[in-house]
């Protein structure tokens, strides 16, 4: 009938014509900036006319800026912790919700709202929430006969409290993936364990664990970027603050562009990052192939 | 038939959709253009009797002050008819400065807008700023101004802008809590003012225990890096040395102050755990009311909240360690270098630091005037108002026309700002001694300014 | 997994207190801005104000157009949704199924700046928006949110689990390309448009960082710049303020309760669950 290459051709024809819009508004404003900052971190711009290149120095200054591996190792903190403890919270409610619940909508609904917030509204709420004195978090804690931190001041408390929220946020999305790969896994394996006697453990750990792994490894990996860029949760409570312990990676990268006027070297950590980010997403890829075996 | 019909079914749809894209892009074309020739159409003679549009932006600083900024440009715009000025706020902070540094560099700076004080040199070094030097000495528009105000708004004896009014710190006080107390007021006098030991006898004696729970603290608001300033410059120091181009934050001087501050909290305990202020979203003065703290260290600006809140509130100098120095600076109003109508834009600047301007807010308490003429006897009844300045404010007058201008608006960095900040956070709530935060602070600044320099 | 006697107790005890976590900042800020300003401090808190203070609502337009910007969101929304939701699903469509040179390339250069933070190229953005035009318009919103690598990617994790049988049969029918997409594909994936539309109205609803340097003018601007605007350095007017958060939360809660079971269905049948 027809060739192989005339196949190829008419799916040329076809992809180009219906990619086109997206590839115009693609390059046009996603690709072209995302280039420019690239040329960008290899300057000494700061914001103003003069542009002048300055080869790799933004990249060599990265590794004598004592600033530099305090906001790496808190990104490294934000992200190990709260990509762990937001994947386990997710995991156990999705199994609750994966029954015939009578309130089951309230409750996807009521988990999701957070999901669907402007952070904006969601920081000035938090922060009122974690007041040490009026706030309703400590208040919720004296009834226990705890005398709760100044959250958001307190070197100690303030990253903790930032993990906090964004498990908040985000835990109703995770929820939601984890309960759609839950009722994707067919009765029968369980019905076979059933049969062998097997107890509702050791059927979560055989079965729903791994048969889970595909679901677990996208929200992983979605996770782990999403943290590895935190910013609204920072910039909208604490401003890196106090002393510098919620100042994270993309923070700092803003503050480098708009607050000290390097342009160029906020770039090169841009980019830093996305190795970052590319690296850790391919490790995640490479292992994920030993994982599900299913 | 069938299949050939839905084909070109479908190819019009398609053929539909991508020129719905197109279309969307061309009819977006001629808006802004349009938009632009309508805002620089009457402009282009430049004849006085040209209607000109300005755009004006700044930030929502509270909704008094931005009432007073429309009130004040009705006035203007009716002194002025040809001008028109459009007022935009954006919000405020590192969001502000982002946005402007954008629209300069697209060469869409509004003609006139707010420029934060401690960002102020760092737009006139870009050259991003009109220079209006020639006008501002024509017009004699800086002579009434006072010291602090002019040396903050010039570079190198050049104007490029003009600070709105004042704002500086001082301590207030819930009189309920000092009578009960039956201990002293703070006094309004800068040549009567508390000593530190003074300040800090009065704190102890108003710090109320329940058992081990702390009812009543003393006083609340000296430990962040805004409030140290006047200490440290009370005690002959400063961060920096005379010519801005070292640190001197490793000096005996500052050391002093710092301790003296921790030991409020950490040795007598009559100041509560952590700066609640910065991030919580209560305002300080709203503890002062309820009765939480005695004295509070605040901006002079608290004063229009804190005259509103029904409770006994005195104004007070800070304590001092060798003088009683306060210091003072607010934003600017800066035009933006490449203005097309820089004659209307000097206009507006000159509207806004006018007596006129600046008076309904210094009469709300919010500002302090930058205005030597009323700062004199017959100057201050124009403003003085009962019900919010409260008593003894008058004496407190030689305080402001001589507050040194804020550091920080002299040696633009916000990098030596936040490396200060994170190391005073250390100290304060951390456990690092205070030759180390010193020395931390000497290194972080002066590796600044050799890089900025 | 069939659930064991204890299961269902527990569950409700678990996801009822759950639920109180996660929805109790929403209704504080719901009561708060039916608060005078001096009943907002009250300690310890209570829930509602002496009166229900309605007019909270009616302030809010004084000081700043809200209404305004509430029908600039909305128009803005409503545009990109139905826009992005074409693109994205056209070249989810090409990228899961038709076959042409440079295809993995391409795709994995739409997943790469998916990594790239939006605060770095804000000013490369904004200076090509000033090259095409568009600054201060409400197309530099749209014309952007018209494409998503995010929606392409998703779409086409879904399309790349629809059955290739019922292409064949099409194929043979004779339907080009286009006419496959739109026949079969578009309606069998309802479910993951309406997914991929919840998120598109999330993130253009709630989006910050592109009113705030794209927009100049009041009259412009959008709900979330607004609500930025509105918390001043010194503002302490909390009812206001919550009353403005309730205002930008609850269409987009409407727009979600309306289309949750679409939406959940779209999640469990989309890529999305990483299969």
């Amino acid at each position: 009938m027809k060739t192989r290459t005339s196949v190829l051709y008419k799916d040329g024809f076809w992809a180009f014509l219906m990619l086109l819009p997206n590839i115009v508004g693609f390059l046009m404003f996603l690709l072209l900036p995302v280039l420019a900052t690239f040329v960008i971190s290899f300057s000494g711009w700061n914001l103003t006319d003069s542009f002048q290149f300055n080869g790799f120095r933004n990249y060599k200054e990265l590794f004598q800026d004592p600033v530099f591996p305090q906001v790496l190792g808190n990104t490294f903190y934000f992200t190990l912790v709260s990509v762990p403890v937001g994947i386990v919270l997710s995991l156990l409610l999705a199994v609750f919700l994966n029954q015939k619940l009578n309130l089951m909508r309230f409750y996807r609904a009521a988990f999701f709202i957070p999901v669907i917030s402007s952070m904006v509204a969601v920081g000035v709420i938090w922060q009122w929430i974690y007041n040490p004195e009026f706030g309703l978090l400590n208040y919720a804690l004296s009834w226990f006969g705890i005398d709760g931190p100044a959250w958001l001041t307190s070197t100690h408390w303030a990253m903790p409290a930032i993990i906090i929220t964004s498990i908040w946020k985000s835990l109703g999305f995770n929820m939601l993936i984890f309960l759609a790969g839950l009722q994707s896994i067919s009765e029968s394996y369980y019905e076979a364990a059933d049969i062998d006697g097997a107890s509702w453990f050791s059927k979560f750990r055989n079965i729903t664990v791994p048969l889970l792994s595909p679901t677990t490894f996208f929200v992983t990996v979605m996770s782990v970027i999403n943290s590895f860029q935190v910013f609204d949760t920072v910039y909208l409570m604490t401003q890196g603050g106090p002393a510098r312990t919620t100042s994270v990676l993309v923070f700092y990268i803003f503050q480098n562009a708009f607050q000290y006027f390097r342009m160029g070297y906020a770039s090169a950590m841009a980019y830093v990052l996305f190795f970052i980010v590319l690296i850790v997403t391919f490790v995640q890829f490479w292992r994920q192939k030993k994982w599900s075996i299913y | 038939m069938k299949k050939w019909s839905i084909a070109t079914a479908a190819l019009l749809i398609l053929a539909l959709l991508l020129a719905a894209c197109g279309g969307g892009k061309n009819e977006a074309a001629p808006s802004p253009q349009s938009s632009a020739s309508a805002a620089s159409g009457g402009d282009s003679q430049g004849g006085k009797q040209e209607q000109v549009t300005l755009k004006f932006m700044g930030w929502e600083v509270s909704p008094l002050e931005t009432e007073s900024v429309k009130k004040g440009l009705d006035l203007f715009m009716k002194e002025n008819p040809n001008i028109k000025v459009e007022y935009t706020t954006i919000p405020g902070g590192t969001q502000y400065v982002a946005k402007m540094q954008a629209l300069v560099l697209g060469n869409e700076a509004p003609d006139v807008f707010f420029l934060q004080s401690d960002y102020y040199r760092d737009f006139v070094k870009r050259k991003s700023l009109l220079d209006i030097t020639d006008r501002v000495n024509n017009e004699g528009v800086a002579d009434d101004l006072i010291d602090s105000a002019v040396k903050l708004s010039t570079v190198d004896n050049k104007y490029y802008g003009i600070e709105a009014c004042i704002v500086a710190p001082v301590v207030y006080y819930n009189k309920d809590l000092f009578d009960k107390a039956g201990v002293a007021y703070p006094p309004t006098d800068p040549n009567k003012a508390w000593t530190w030991q003074e300040f800090a006898d009065a704190a102890k004696k108003l710090t109320v225990k329940n058992g081990s729970k702390v009812d009543q603290y003393g006083v609340y608001g000296l430990e962040n890096y805004y409030m140290t300033i006047a200490e440290i410059m009370s005690n002959g120091g400063n961060w920096f040395s005379e010519d801005l181009k070292k640190s001197a934050a490793n000096t005996p001087e500052v050391k002093e102050v710092l301790q003296a501050i921790a030991d409020l909290r950490k040795k007598d305990g009559v100041s509560p755990e952590a700066k609640l202020l910065t991030n919580s979203g209560m305002s300080p003065a709203q503890m002062l009311q309820t009765g939480k703290i005695a004295m509070l260290v605040d901006g002079s600006w608290s004063l229009q909240e804190l005259s509103h809140m029904n409770f006994k509130v005195g104004m007070g100098v800070l304590p001092k360690f060798k003088d009683a120095v306060t210091h003072g600076q607010a934003h600017l109003h800066v035009a933006s270098a490449n203005t097309k109508h820089p004659e209307e834009a000097w206009k507006l600047i000159k509207f806004l630091s006018s007596e006129e301007y600046q008076l309904q807010n210094v009469k709300a308490g919010l500002w302090l005037p930058n205005h030597k003429s009323l700062y004199t006897e017959e100057g201050i009844q124009k403003w003085l108002t009962a019900g919010v300045h409260p008593d003894g404010f008058k004496d407190m007058i030689p305080y402001f026309t001589s507050s040194k201008p804020y550091p920080y608006a002299l040696l633009s960095s916000q990098k030596i700002q936040e490396d200060t900040t994170a190391e005073l956070d250390k100290f304060f709530i951390g456990n690092q001694s205070v030759d180390d935060t010193v020395k931390n602070i000497e290194t972080l600044a002066n590796k600044d300014i050799a890089a900025n320099s | 997994m069939k659930p064991r006697y204890w299961m269902k107790p527990a569950a409700h005890a678990i996801l009822l207190l759950g639920s109180a976590v996660m929805l109790f900042p929403f209704i504080w800020s719901l009561c708060t801005s039916l608060k005078n300003l001096n009943e907002v401090f009250t300690y310890p808190p209570k829930f509602l104000g002496e009166h229900l203070k309605f007019s909270n609502y009616l302030h809010m337009t004084d000081r700043f157009p809200f209404d305004l910007f509430f029908f600039n969101t909305l128009k803005i929304t409503v545009i990109v949704v139905v826009f992005q939701l074409v693109t994205s699903s056209m070249a989810g469509y090409v990228f899961a199924r038709l076959r042409f040179r440079f295809r993995d390339g391409l795709f994995g250069l739409y997943l790469a700046t998916l990594m790239v933070p939006a605060q770095v190229t804000m000013i490369p953005t904004f200076l090509l928006m000033k090259f095409y035009g568009l600054l201060d318009t409400h197309w530099s919103l749209i014309l952007p949110g018209l494409v998503s690598a995010f929606g392409t990617f998703l779409l086409r994790q879904f399309f790349s689990t629809i059955p290739g049988a019922l292409e064949e049969a099409a194929k043979i029918d004779g339907c080009t390309p286009f006419g496959i997409y739109w026949r079969i594909f578009v309606p069998l994936s309802k479910p993951a448009l309406a997914t991929l539309g919840i998120f598109i109205t999330m993130g253009t609803w709630n989006d910050f960082v592109n009113p705030l340097v794209f927009l100049s003018s009041m009259k412009k601007m959008t709900l979330t710049l607004g609500l930025a605007n509105m918390q001043g350095l010194y503002s302490t007017d909390w009812p206001g303020l919550m009353a403005a958060t309730v205002i930008t939360v609850l269409p987009i809660l409407i727009v979600f309760l309306l289309a949750q079971d679409l939406f959940v269905r779209g999640v469990t049948l989309s890529g999305l669950k990483g299969e």
